[in-house]
This record gives C-alpha cells, sequence and structure tokens, in this order.
C-alpha cells in the first residue's frame, strides 16, 4: 500500500512539472492567438485556467498520497 | 458612503484592539510572540496566509495588470500561485522536517545552524531586509495613493501612511504573531468578500462574461494574448515570475513561518489546498474588475481608474467596504511583513530571551520607519515592483534548499554565491550591470546560475 502511495505520489509531481511545461509553450499560450474561444473565455486564457485548476486538483490528490500523509495527524 | 465607512472602519479597528488584547494575555516568550505557539489549524491558515500574500498588489495591481496587459496576467500569477500550492505539500513537509528538527526561530537562525555558520543567517536577513522593505513600501503607497485620491481633502499621502503604519505598530507590537493572525482571517475574509462583490458586479454590467470579453475584443483584441499589448508577457519574463513565486513560500520569511506553525501536515496539506482555492478565486475576480476597467476606463491612470471601478461604480455600502477592503489588504501583508523582519532578527541574537524580545520589539519600530520612508519614495508600479522582490528572494532558494534536503555538512560556497547574486540584481535593477547576458534575462541567468552550483556542490559533498 505504502508503495503504491509513493508511485501515486511521484506521478503526481511529475504530472505537476509536465502542466507546468506545457503552460509556458504554444500550446497554452500561442503569441497573438486568442481562438478558439471557450464560454466568451479567449483561447490562452481559458487554457491556462485548466491548467491552473489542474494543478490545484493534483495538489489535493497528493496530499492523499504524500509520505507525510501516514503521520499528517501528528509529527 | 462616509457615515457607512466611519462605522465599519470603527468595527473594524475594533476587533483588531481586541484581538491585540486577547493575544496578549497569553504571550509570554519569544516563541509564543514570533511563532504564535506553533499550534495553527487549517482554517486559520489559510486566510492568515493569503491575507499575508494577497495584498494591495492583488486588489489594486492585479487589476490594472489585466487592464494594461490582458489575459497572460492569469499566467503571471494564477497559474504561478496554483504551482506554488503544489510546492508547498511537496517541498513545506521538507522545511517543515528540518525547523523541527533545528528548533526554528527564524529562516536567518535556520540558515545559521543548517551552515553552522553566521554569516549565512547574515545573508538571509540581508536579502530579507533588502527585498522586502521596498515590497512593504509600495504597499502602504499604493493604499495611501487611493486614499488620497478617495479623500483628497482628508490627509496628504503621507499622512495616511503615517495612520496605517501606526496601525499596524500597535496590535502587532501589543499581540504579536497570533494577534497578526487573527486579524489576518478577518482581513482575508473581507477581502475575498468584497472583491468577489465587485467583480459580479462589473460582469453583471455586460450581462455575462462572454459579453464582457467581445466587448474587450473591440476595444484591444491584444488583450486577449499574449504577449499583451505592450509585449511584457515573453515566456521568459512568465518562467522567470513563476519560478519567483514559486518560491515565495520557502524563501519570504513571514511565508516560511506560516508553514512551520501549522499544527501539523495534515494542517498544512489543507491549507495548501485552501490557499490554491482562494488564489483562483480572488484572481478570477482581478480579472474581471481588470477587463471591466479596459472597456470602460482604459486610458485613465491606476489610482483613478481604482477609485472609480471600486467607489464611483459601487453602492454606498460595497464602496464602503472596499474602502475598508483596501486598507486590511495593506495592512495584513505589511505587518506581517515587517514583523516577520523582527522574527529574522529575533532568530540571530542569542542571550536571555525576554532581553533580545525587548530588543527586537523595538527593532520592528525600526523597520516600519524605514518602510515608511520607502513608502514616500517608491514608484507607483505594484505589481511589477512586487515581482522584483519576488524574483530577489528567491535568488536565496538554492541556498535554502541545499540546507533543507542536505544531511552533510554544509560548505559556504553556497550562501556567499548567494550574496555575489543578490548584489549582481541589485546592480541589474539599478542599471549597474546589464538587464540581460546573450538574450537570456539576468534575474533567470542568476536563478539557473544558483541552481546549478546548488546541484553541483550537494553532488561533490556526497
Amino acid at each position: 500500500m505504502k508503495s503504491i502511495k509513493r508511485k501515486i505520489w511521484l506521478l503526481c509531481c511529475i504530472s505537476a512539472a509536465i502542466i507546468v511545461i506545457i503552460g509556458f509553450t504554444s500550446l497554452a499560450i500561442p503569441e497573438n492567438v486568442y481562438r478558439p474561444k471557450f464560454l466568451g473565455l479567449p483561447y490562452p486564457l481559458w487554457v491556462s485556467m485548466l491548467l491552473s485548476v489542474l494543478l490545484v486538483v493534483l495538489t489535493v490528490l497528493g496530499t492523499l498520497v504524500h509520505p507525510g500523509n501516514s503521520n499528517s495527524g501528528q509529527e | 458612503m462616509i457615515s457607512i465607512l466611519v462605522t465599519i472602519a470603527v468595527i473594524y479597528l475594533g476587533t483588531l484592539v481586541t484581538f491585540s488584547l486577547i493575544a496578549r494575555q497569553k504571550e509570554k516568550d519569544s516563541k509564543s510572540y514570533f511563532l504564535a505557539g506553533s499550534k495553527v489549524g487549517s482554517i486559520l491558515g489559510i486566510f492568515t496566509l493569503a491575507a499575508t500574500l494577497f495584498s494591495t498588489f492583488t486588489m489594486i495591481g492585479m487589476p490594472d495588470f489585466f487592464r494594461t496587459h490582458g489575459v497572460g496576467s492569469w499566467v503571471f500569477l494564477a497559474f504561478s500561485d496554483a504551482a506554488m500550492v503544489f510546492a508547498i505539500i511537496s517541498v513545506g513537509y521538507y522545511l517543515r522536517k528540518k525547523a523541527r528538527r533545528e528548533d526554528f526561530k527564524g529562516l536567518s537562525g535556520l540558515m545559521a545552524q543548517c551552515y553552522k555558520n553566521r554569516f549565512a543567517g547574515y545573508i538571509t536577513f540581508a536579502g530579507a531586509f533588502v527585498f522586502l522593505v521596498p515590497y512593504v513600501a509600495i504597499q502602504i503607497r499604493g493604499i495611501a495613493i487611493f486614499l488620497n485620491a478617495t479623500f483628497p481633502e482628508a490627509m496628504p499621502i503621507w499622512g495616511w501612511a503615517t495612520a496605517i503604519i501606526l496601525i499596524i505598530l500597535i496590535y502587532s507590537e501589543v499581540g504579536g504573531l497570533k494577534a497578526i493572525i487573527y486579524s489576518d482571517m478577518l482581513q482575508g475574509i473581507i477581502l475575498l468578500l468584497i472583491i468577489c462583490i465587485i467583480a459580479y458586479n462589473c460582469v453583471s454590467h455586460f450581462g455575462n462574461l462572454a459579453n464582457l470579453f467581445a466587448k474587450v475584443e473591440q476595444v484591444n483584441e491584444k488583450l486577449l494574448s499574449v504577449p499583451g499589448p505592450k509585449g511584457l508577457f515573453t515566456p521568459q519574463f512568465l518562467i522567470a515570475s513563476l519560478i519567483a513565486i514559486v518560491m515565495i513560500p520557502f524563501t519570504q520569511p513571514q511565508v516560511v513561518t506560516r508553514i512551520i506553525i501549522m499544527k501539523n501536515y495534515r494542517s498544512l496539506f489543507r491549507m495548501a489546498i485552501g490557499l490554491g482555492v482562494f488564489a483562483l478565486i480572488i484572481i478570477f475576480a482581478t480579472l474581471c474588475i481588470g477587463m471591466y476597467g479596459a472597456v470602460n476606463y482604459p486610458d485613465l491612470n491606476t489610482a483613478d481608474f481604482i477609485t472609480k471601478v471600486l467607489i464611483s461604480d459601487q453602492s454606498n455600502l460595497v464602496a464602503a467596504f472596499a474602502i475598508l477592503g483596501l486598507i486590511a489588504a495593506a495592512i495584513s501583508t505589511s505587518d506581517s511583513q515587517i514583523f516577520a523582519l523582527g522574527g529574522e532578527l529575533r532568530s540571530l541574537l542569542t542571550g536571555e530571551d525576554l532581553k533580545m524580545l525587548n530588543i527586537t520589539r523595538i527593532a520592528i519600530v525600526f523597520f516600519a520607519l524605514v518602510v515608511f520612508v520607502f513608502s514616500l519614495l517608491a514608484s507607483d508600479q505594484l505589481v511589477l515592483l512586487a515581482r522584483t522582490s519576488f524574483t530577489g528572494t528567491a535568488l536565496m532558494a538554492p541556498m535554502i534548499f541545499t540546507a533543507i534536503f542536505s544531511e552533510r555538512k554544509l560548505k559556504m560556497d553556497i550562501p556567499v554565491l548567494t550574496l555575489g547574486a543578490m548584489l549582481i540584481f541589485m546592480g541589474s535593477l539599478m542599471g549597474i550591470v546589464p538587464h540581460a547576458v546573450l538574450g537570456l534575462r539576468m534575474d533567470l541567468l542568476l536563478l539557473i546560475s544558483l541552481t546549478l552550483v546548488g546541484l553541483f556542490s550537494n553532488i561533490l559533498n556526497r
């Protein structure tokens, strides 16, 4: 169980790193491009919003499998 | 509006005084005064950290930043903040471990202990002082300018700055960190509620978000993409900003302290999640306000725009709370930072606790005076000055990370190089040293160089 949690934690870290890298590529913030829009929001905004929310979701997931989670109630 | 403002301001000040008095009864030594007993729960933790991080810079600076530079501001701050909360749970865990083992009193003291050399502590203190003072000063200046623009007959800018600094000094000197944390909670809630209400009003003005952005497209479509109308958001600028912001929890003493004083890991984790949600909500609100400003007030200066959007265009009740929210935002960030400088100094002092505590209390007054002088001289570029402060303290990250993660005896090479990097960075800000080398921004170059040296030094040490 502990090793599975460790693996998921590692996966969270790698995913967070990938999201951060994607956030600075032209995939997320292409120069002078604001289409396609989503719910009226320009492309770079809704994509970077999505990536930001994903990072927070990863943080939530990360807290559940973090190596410190087993003794999270005490220190 | 004035009568509403006076009423809520009296209630607000009364609450601050109450918090100080409650905290004062319990405060006995340096640990309770500077570290609030180190048993802060997750809810208090979320609000104290949020109120410390989101300040005048957020409430005045960010709407203006969105209005001027467009949607790339989201990447600049919100995306970076989301990455920061992930960093809090990953690195914060090890920071707490180390801090608990070394009997944490302050970041400077921790560095002195980890490097077994007081010079490492002095470098950390110097870095915090040099880069935090201008940051606090711009908070005070931002709100003083705003209040002066709103009530031109009441007081000059320096009068407002003096009043704010006096309020900060009185309740933080009396109640210590616990009083600051309680007031942060109050200020964080006011800030969150009021900015959301104003954002809602701004969007309602256009019917919905889609209409708002359609209008922005008509006014200036460059606001809808990067690098923005003024070309600010280049990949290098955004990456350097991300690094600087992600490093805040480990390099800015007021934030480091709040990570350390959480009751346990569970509280820390919950606090990180809460902070992430808080950040996204509040920055989204500033986006709406900024875009509203881009359509309605594209040519106004910052103070006039903020006065229009937060005061003139709102009902009296909302406007009164907006003014209070702005004051609260400025106070909650400034008090934490001035107080943190005191904590840093205390962590470097050795001697009888009560005597050192009194020396530090006097030093806090001195720090506040320095901030006051700077607030009269600082520029009005709130966000860019704040970013400079983040970058300056971020230069200490490799030194701090080496101390957190290394179990071996540490050499002084990284602290000395950090000092050199901070001097070069200041030189580049003053125009003595070039802003870029071979097309690479100086701040980014210094961060990369220090990180590489830190990694190599660690490998060689093994």
